[in-house]
């Protein structure tokens, strides 16, 4: 919980689509150069076009679609991904309790040569990161990982010069090629104190087309500085994974919305790839089709209609509104209560988290003052759904 | 070194007494593990508390492995006594079938299983079990000593705590013994066999090939999905099994056989070529009820 505020001062701080898009470059570095393996499986008889771009000073090309295997369940559609073409493939040493990499290891065995392989340890500490290092090498059948990431960092502190120490170790014993972190939330210090260290070869971060339109400013920098980027999350978080009764379930998968968010992603030159989750052909072919698809003014306007419809629902927990509620109210924990409620049925969980405000804060009421101070930046209908959640849990 | 093991020795005794004192059940919505169920362990910090909206918060991506099961809820706590400390989190799954796949997922197939629940698992640093819909995990650190003994205690102090069915889904059942690595069934929660047709179901690996087996909602909704298969296979010959198969090869998924009966949809593949899978096949159906 302790990056919970960062990530909330800046998870999904901007609804708005940068209007015109990103800004997207035409340098040498993203090409279609051809596949470096043949692609005998592509439905229809056809071949898929893949795209390639350069992982900043690594030099690696790997395809602007890779494979994020987290919750892939079946090494078939790996090593389908792998003979199509796709040549990068990212897991961790926690996933599926450690049953992740071992499966991918399995499923590439016979395409270790050709693709880029991945993996991470969240180790705190330099002798329990190449304990995992050894871990996950052994679990992948290889001798040596492409990327070695260390997990999920969210402040510069967590970013330990034991474990910076451990890359680079584990490149003199030739275990890993390059050094990566990645990154779910508090990028805005953590990009810079990253880029100050000089260490890191790649940063693998969270980016979809719900954060912040600052974060492109991030990625630039990191790019600026040789940093490859690497995309995490291009969906939205998980959102694919959502259960068909949930409210949201509807919204991101009608209208080719999914596909609509990869490419989203992809629209952004400073992104030198992504590793979407694929958990079946049909999800491999249609990311597939993300590199050979523009993003169009119908995906914009696909995209700004799911984030308008959840705009007056859904707290984006950007933070702020921290502080500026004249009672005291905690205006972002209080929305997030009612979603509990409401978009989840949690009532009962719901309430008992509003009980846990101070007495004074339970018995403030909305309609008590004549006009309220919080303004949401983006959009959310804030007297509307603090009133909510007092009418329901006080 | 006389103390040392009678020390060694009363660690067990201090547990099971500790383990018959907490056997109380707790009320279902309380999912809060307790530290002093054993004697000496303290909580250390406040407990944690998640919902399917918040694991992000707690375990950042991982929390898609978890969501994909039907998570509901999350209660955890963390534990320590001396300089070890144990994490233990205990998550509330939409049902027990959820929670066993979660459990599959999870533990180690090559790490025997053991009677905790439905089923537990424990290693030097790690320790799983499901019982009902309820999955507990304890991770302990540090990671250069082996915690086995504390980790089993709390699972089996915290089985006693929950209730719930210790009976794995029937399914799990129905797989045929010969061949069967018992240690592998897992619930595969969307795309088994990595086809987006096959929506839900279980799969278990054999030392000949793989089984799976889907529930339709309906005998007539199993049908067309039989048809959808048969149209995507190439070159499907007939077989009699159940109410209806077929046999093919399939660049991924090699040799393989599959059949109806009723609502579900089952079979084996990556079978060696000159395999019998019709006779594996019968033997399968014949298990299906």
């Amino acid at each position: 919980m302790e990056s919970s505020s960062s990530r909330r001062r800046f998870l999904a701080a901007g609804l708005a689509i940068p209007a015109a898009g990103l800004a997207i470059t035409t340098d040498d570095k993203h090409s279609q150069s051809p596949s470096p393996s043949p692609a005998p499986a592509f439905p229809k008889g056809t071949t898929p076009k893949l795209t390639y771009r350069t992982l900043g000073k690594t030099g690696l090309r790997p395809t602007e679609v890779g494979f994020g295997c987290m919750v892939t369940s079946d090494p078939s559609v790996i090593e389908r991904a792998a003979d199509v073409g796709i040549n990068l493939f990212d897991t961790a040493r926690g996933y599926q309790g450690g049953n992740n990499e071992r499966m991918v290891g399995a499923a590439l065995k016979a395409k270790r040569n050709s693709i880029i392989l991945s993996s991470k340890t969240p180790a705190p500490t330099k002798e329990e990161a190449l304990k995992d290092l050894d871990t996950s090498l052994r679990e992948l059948g290889t001798d040596h990982l492409d990327i070695w990431y260390l997990h999920a960092k969210s402040k510069p502190e967590q970013v330990t010069d034991g474990l910076m120490e451990a890359q680079n170790i584990a490149k003199q014993q030739g275990k890993i090629r390059f050094a990566g972190i990645s990154t779910h939330s508090g990028q805005p210090e953590l990009f810079p104190a990253v880029i100050a260290t000089k260490h890191f070869d790649v940063i693998l971060t969270a980016y979809n087309f719900t954060l912040d339109p600052n974060m492109n400013a991030l990625l630039k920098s990191a790019q600026d500085a040789g940093i490859g980027i690497v995309g995490m999350k291009v969906m939205a978080g998980g959102f694919r994974q959502l259960k068909q009764d949930n409210p949201r379930f509807d919204i991101f998968h009608r209208d080719g919305a999914m596909l609509a968010m990869l490419k989203w992603v992809l629209q952004n030159k400073n992104v030198d790839t992504t590793i979407p989750s694929i958990t079946d052909l049909d999800q491999l072919d249609q990311n597939l089709r993300a590199m050979s698809e523009p993003f169009t003014p119908a995906d914009e306007k696909l995209l700004a209609a799911r984030l308008e419809f959840l705009r007056p629902l859904y707290c984006r927990m950007c933070g702020e509104c921290d502080g500026v509620c004249a009672k005291g109210l905690p205006v972002a924990d209080m929305v997030r209560y009612v979603s509990y409620a409401e978009g989840y049925g949690q009532f009962a969980m719901a309430r008992e988290q509003f009980l846990t405000l101070p007495a004074h804060l339970q018995n403030v009421r909305c309609y008590d003052c004549q006009e309220c101070t919080v303004t949401c930046p983006h959009g959310v209908r804030v007297v509307e759904r603090v009133s909510r959640a007092q009418e329901l849990f006080a | 070194m006389k103390p040392r093991a009678a020390g060694a020795l009363a660690w067990p005794a201090v547990y099971c007494a500790a383990i018959l004192c907490a056997a109380a059940l707790l009320p279902a919505e309380d999912l809060l593990p307790r530290c002093d169920v054993l004697p000496d362990w303290k909580q250390a910090g406040a407990a944690r508390s998640y919902t399917a909206d918040t694991l992000y918060d707690y375990m950042d991506g991982n929390s898609e492995g978890y969501l994909i099961y039907g998570f509901d809820r999350m209660r955890g706590v963390t534990c320590k006594s001396g300089a070890v400390s144990l994490v233990i989190d205990i998550s509330e799954m939409k049902d027990p079938e959820s929670a066993f796949g979660l459990f599959a997922s999870n533990r180690d197939p090559r790490v025997p299983t053991e009677a905790i629940g439905v089923l537990g698992q424990v290693t030097p640093q790690r320790g799983i079990f499901v019982k009902g819909n309820r999955f507990v995990e304890i991770s302990a650190s540090p990671a250069s000593s082996d915690h086995s003994t504390e980790i089993r205690a709390f699972l089996k102090a915290l089985e006693g705590r929950l209730d719930g069915t210790t009976s794995p889904p029937e399914p799990v059942g129905w797989f045929p013994a010969q061949g069967l690595d018992a240690n592998s069934i897992r619930l595969i929660p969307q795309s088994v066999l990595g086809l987006s047709l096959l929506k839900r179901g279980y799969l278990a690996k054999y030392d000949f090939g793989r089984a799976f087996i889907v529930k339709q909602p309906s005998t007539d909704s199993s049908m067309q999905l039989m048809g959808k298969l048969r149209d995507k296979f190439e070159d499907v010959e007939p077989a009699a099994i159940g109410d209806e198969g077929f046999e093919t090869t399939d660049k991924y998924l090699g040799h393989l056989l599959f059949f109806r009966k009723g609502p579900y949809v089952a079979g084996f593949t990556n079978l060696p070529e000159d395999f019998d899978a019709s006779a594996a096949a019968e033997v399968f159906a014949a298990r299906i009820p």
